[in-house]
């Protein structure tokens, strides 16, 4: 009895020690960039760990350089309006495809499987020339067009849907919803918790997404955040001060966006304990 | 009377079934239509400039149309790129999916402490920057750098490892560096997943005596199966086509060492003399491997 | 007299008249990449320009290099070029590839602008079939930097860096190395910028003449490597393994010095407590070669013209680049220094630099360019670049010279047979 409760402890030791260990080892870059908008850049290259005083100096060269604001602002437009738009599309496809399925759905869903493994940098120039001719160059809408509907999302919500109970859909069907209700008042509120990752993922991939902006985006009017900070890489002489102020300012709304829809994540476990 | 036969006769048709299919087209269109214009029809283009050559604005078709194709056969670069993939696939997909199931369910447990700091701090890596995560790692692992300085002391080296520019480290440096930003991001996935799964069950198994590695293999991972198929083909294909850690950690180098095959297309479209019908043709033998790796998960993993 | 009068009155009417006309759609976009260097020089060319024409518009964006370059081949591949700037920055090391490339996109102005005066190494870059279809930006001129406290610690100073050989700087590297312990220089491994260098040094390329590529019967290219590698193998040379460390090599003063184009003189005087401890000079030639010099180049840029868009409106505003006050005016701020001669009577050329204890160096690096020899560069620069450098890796490494040489001719022959 003694040795089976001394084990325990044991066991929550080592548990807590290994999770600290891991959380440790996946802060530090983000600690590192964080401490490093604090230093110069000979500070930066010469491996200083803890912080300097050179913050509001980077800052200040930061904004002066660049237009900061601006780039925050088309951020967090086009990110939160992919992940409202994307999550819409997406999951109701997904759920289509795995509560309606058939032989024919099934076969159309490994099509669209098909479209995630073409590596992007293949079809940027087709897909450049497709938007240079529907005239959605420099538009916000050209900027989140194609990813939408990702395959993978629609997988996602799919083998999601496998969990959501047919007899509820049936009861409701009773109840006299019809099927788009059905979606929209059962479905939606029971996957918060996949919702709440989808966004999260959905919204750090397209606030990170950078390849097809700065091909589609042509005017420094519509510079996104890492757009801003890769600018800041560019030259014969790198400020890595600035770099890592900039760094730490562009990582920081996906971090938020975490704290935020991790709650839903939480809250769901609440609700299948009672 | 006469009349009352084509009513009822639509009637028919449109059955219960019928009308509940409909709906689930009507559904999955809107998102189909999106990927048919927006990845099937530039796919289909890039195709068709698989099988050209010349430069980027004068392309004609090769003769024989294939080859660009064969000339893959011969490139040693594209050798090279394809066994580099294919060694970060091979190691770092398993791990990475392990990891992210095992850290999932310790922060599945209502009774851990900082639950939420923890599972912040996990995440936080696939929040960071590119050039954060690049600048950090190179930093780390430069020769006089802190993991060098680390294993030294300790004893566990007699000498520091150049560790970015001998072929062998370079390698184990990326695999490091996209199991450290990965992890978290599907971890997001299974922990989403878990919520899933009711408590109870968990608490019958503990009664029943499971210990924690038990309830792991035997309720979790059975019952997050879908969501398992799903992180696993997308890591797959994500390594595949594995493009920045290349590009940002190691350049690719050294002596093409650790240049993935997105690297190498970007390479030649882009930073050499273009030749787009060569990248193109490059890009399909990814898809046909991606979908032949995919096409086998779904094999194994998919049933119903 | 009179008549003469209102002639002339009637002239500048016309001639004012034709200005506004024009100026009604008088709009200038450029696309460069660096706000303290690039951009700020198009920022004073700008205001000199809309003190005379002040209905001009002048909009300068902030495109980074690649991005430039990803956006004029996805433009150009789609056939749609409006959307490209009337003038945009090129590493003069691609210049020639996209020109080649893309020719419907970049403009000739070949006779559009007067090009006497400039250097002729530099002009090279951005000419294809005796056409221009550039003006130059900054200088890419070598230089060799040291630290006069390390010489002097091993009895040297800076003249005796200056107007060498390759087997004199490796006598005092090894004679520093066992004085002080210092390695001469650093590089980034796996990059060939020094071999280059000590190449062009020679107004040798990776090309012939014919465009093929020229490694395994380049006695220059040979003999460079095995430079190289002796230089890496005593500690000379010491090879790091990204940029960044390259430039804390420099900055925390691991190293004697460097050899590199004129631009890494931003990132040593960025450095302020080590001012007055530098010296400048040119750099050690190839013994043994017939066209060896002492000057070589890495780097730089030009500007280039988008066809279809008013190319005379934009050559009227680059006149700034044949102007002394221009140059003497960005100097200080942005340190691009002119390849155009005439600019070294600037007062801030001619000036001496605190940093480098008083010394002309500006004015010196000029006189450094007109001396640099041309070398070609091609569509196929950075296919061969990358073919050397997996060369010259696996040379340091023990692989055999004249095999790893073949081998990167034939990834280039390859590249070359699309």
């Amino acid at each position: 009895m003694r040795e089976g409760a001394f084990s325990k402890h044991a066991s929550r030791f080592v548990m807590y020690a290994f999770l600290i260990f891991v959380s440790l080892m996946s802060v530090f870059p983000l600690y590192w960039a964080f401490i490093s908008a604090f230093n110069n850049t000979q500070q930066i290259l010469g491996g200083r760990m803890i912080p300097s005083t050179h913050l509001i100096e980077n800052l200040t060269n930061l904004f002066a350089q660049q237009d900061v604001w601006r780039a925050m602002k088309n951020s967090f437009a086009t990110s939160l309006l992919q992940v409202v738009l994307s999550l819409a599309v997406s999951s109701i496809a997904g759920y289509g495809f795995e509560i309606y399925h058939d032989k024919y759905k099934d076969g159309v869903m490994s099509v669209i499987m098909l479209a995630m493994m073409v590596p992007f940098v293949a079809v940027l120039v087709p897909l450049f020339q497709l938007f240079s001719k529907l005239g959605l160059l420099n538009s916000w809408i050209g900027f989140f067009l194609p990813s939408l509907a990702t395959p993978f999302l629609i997988m996602y919500f799919r083998n999601s849907a496998r969990s959501f109970p047919k007899d509820t859909i049936e009861a409701a069907r009773i109840d006299g919803l019809n099927e788009f209700q059905i979606f929209v008042k059962m479905f939606v509120p029971m996957m918060k918790p996949t919702y709440a990752s989808a966004a999260t993922i959905t919204f750090m991939n397209a606030w990170n997404s950078y390849l097809w902006p700065k091909v589609i985006m042509q005017t420094s009017e519509a510079t996104t955040m890492p757009m801003l900070v890769s600018n800041l890489m560019a030259g014969y002489v790198i400020d890595y001060g600035v770099v890592m102020a900039g760094v730490t300012l562009c990582s920081l709304p996906t971090i938020i966006i975490f704290f935020l829809l991790q709650k839903s994540f939480t809250n769901a476990v609440a609700g299948a304990v009672k | 009377m006469t009349q009352a036969t084509p009513a009822s006769k639509k009637k028919r048709f449109w059955t219960m079934e019928r009308k509940q299919s409909a709906a689930g087209w009507c559904f999955l269109t809107p998102a189909a239509l999106l990927i048919v214009i927006f990845s099937f029809w530039p796919m289909i283009q890039a195709f068709l400039t698989s099988l050209k050559r010349g430069l980027p604005t004068r392309l004609t078709y090769c003769e024989p149309l294939w080859r660009n194709y064969e000339r893959m056969l011969s490139d040693k670069v594209f050798i090279q790129s394809v066994t580099n993939t294919f060694t970060y696939l091979i190691i770092q997909v398993p791990i990475m999916l392990v990891l992210a199931i095992i850290f999932a369910s310790l922060l599945n447990n209502k009774d851990l402490k900082f639950r939420g700091l923890f599972r912040t701090c996990i995440f936080l890596p696939c929040a960071t920057g590119l050039v954060a995560y690049s600048m950090i790692f190179r930093t780390l692992f430069t020769y006089d750098g802190m993991v060098n300085a680390v294993l030294l002391g300790s004893g566990i080296l007699s000498e520091p490892i150049n560790w970015l520019n001998e072929p062998f480290y370079a390698k184990v440096v990326i695999i490091i560096g996209l199991i450290w930003r990965w992890t978290g991001y599907n971890m997001v996935f299974f922990l989403s997943g878990m919520q899933g799964i009711e408590y109870s069950i968990y608490e019958a198994a503990r009664i029943d005596g499971a210990n924690q590695f038990q309830q792991l293999t035997k309720i979790t991972i059975p019952l997050l199966r879908p969501i398992i198929l799903v992180t696993s083909i997308m890591s797959i294909n994500g390594t595949l086509q594995l493009f920045d850690e290349s590009v940002n950690l190691t350049r690719g180098g050294p002596a093409n060492m650790t240049i993935t095959m997105s690297h190498y297309i970007y390479n030649t479209m882009f930073t050499k003399n273009p030749n787009f019908g060569y990248a193109a043709a490059m890009s399909f033998v990814i898809l046909i491997m991606v979908a032949v790796l995919s096409a086998i998960q779904m094999k194994v993993g998919d049933k119903r | 007299m009179k008549k003469l009068v209102s002639l002339f009155l009637i002239l500048t009417m016309i001639l004012s008249c034709t200005a506004a006309l024009a100026a009604e759609d008088g709009k200038i976009t450029i696309w460069t990449w660096d706000p303290n260097f690039n951009i700020a020089a198009m920022n004073v060319a700008k205001e000199m320009y809309n003190k005379d024409h002040p209905d001009v518009e002048i909009i300068i964006e902030e495109v980074l290099s690649e991005d430039v370059e990803t956006r004029v081949i996805t433009a150009a591949s789609a056939g749609d070029i409006s959307n490209l700037p009337d003038i945009m920055l090129i590493q003069d090391n691609s210049a020639q590839k996209f020109i080649l490339s893309y020719p419907e996109v970049y403009a000739d102005i070949t006779g559009k602008y007067d090009f006497t005066d400039f250097a002729e190494g530099k002009l090279a870059y951005s000419i294809v079939d005796g056409k221009n279809y550039g003006v130059p930006f900054d200088a890419g001129t070598t230089v060799g930097t040291y630290r006069t406290d390390y010489l002097e610690a091993a009895g040297y100073t800076i003249d005796d860096m200056t107007d060498i050989d390759w087997d004199r700087f490796l006598e005092i590297g090894r004679d520093v190395k066992a004085k002080t312990g210092m390695p001469m220089l650093s590089a980034q491994a796996g990059a060939v910028d020094t071999v280059l260098i000590m190449m062009q040094s020679c107004g040798a390329s990776m090309f012939n003449e014919d465009g093929s590529v020229n490694f395994t019967n380049s006695d220059v290219c040979k003999t460079v490597l095995e430079y190289y590698k002796t230089m890496v193998q005593e500690g000379i040379l010491i090879e790091v393994n990204t940029w960044d460390e390259y430039c804390g090599t420099l900055s925390n003063g691991s190293v004697v010095g460097t050899i590199n184009g004129c631009w890494i003189l931003g990132t040593i005087m960025g450095v302020e407590d080590q001012s007055g401890k530098w010296a400048l000079t040119n750099i050690p030639k190839l013994p043994g070669i017939e066209t060896a010099t002492n000057y070589s180049n890495n780097g730089g840029s030009s500007w280039v013209f988008t066809n279809g868009t008013d190319i005379d409106l934009a050559l009227d505003f680059m006149q700034a680049y044949r102007n002394v006050d221009f140059y003497n005016e960005i100097l200080p701020t942005t340190s691009a220094i002119a390849t155009w001669a005439p600019a070294k009577e600037g007062s801030n050329y001619t000036a001496g630099n605190d940093f480098y204890s008083g010394d002309a160096i500006f004015a010196k690096i000029v006189d450094y360019t007109a001396k640099v020899p041309a070398n070609q560069t091609g569509a196929f620069y950075y296919d061969a670049r990358e073919a050397l450098g997996t060369a010259l890796t696996n040379y340091i490494n023990g692989a055999d010279l004249e095999s790893e040489l073949a081998n990167a001719e034939d990834t280039v022959n390859f590249a070359m047979g699309f």
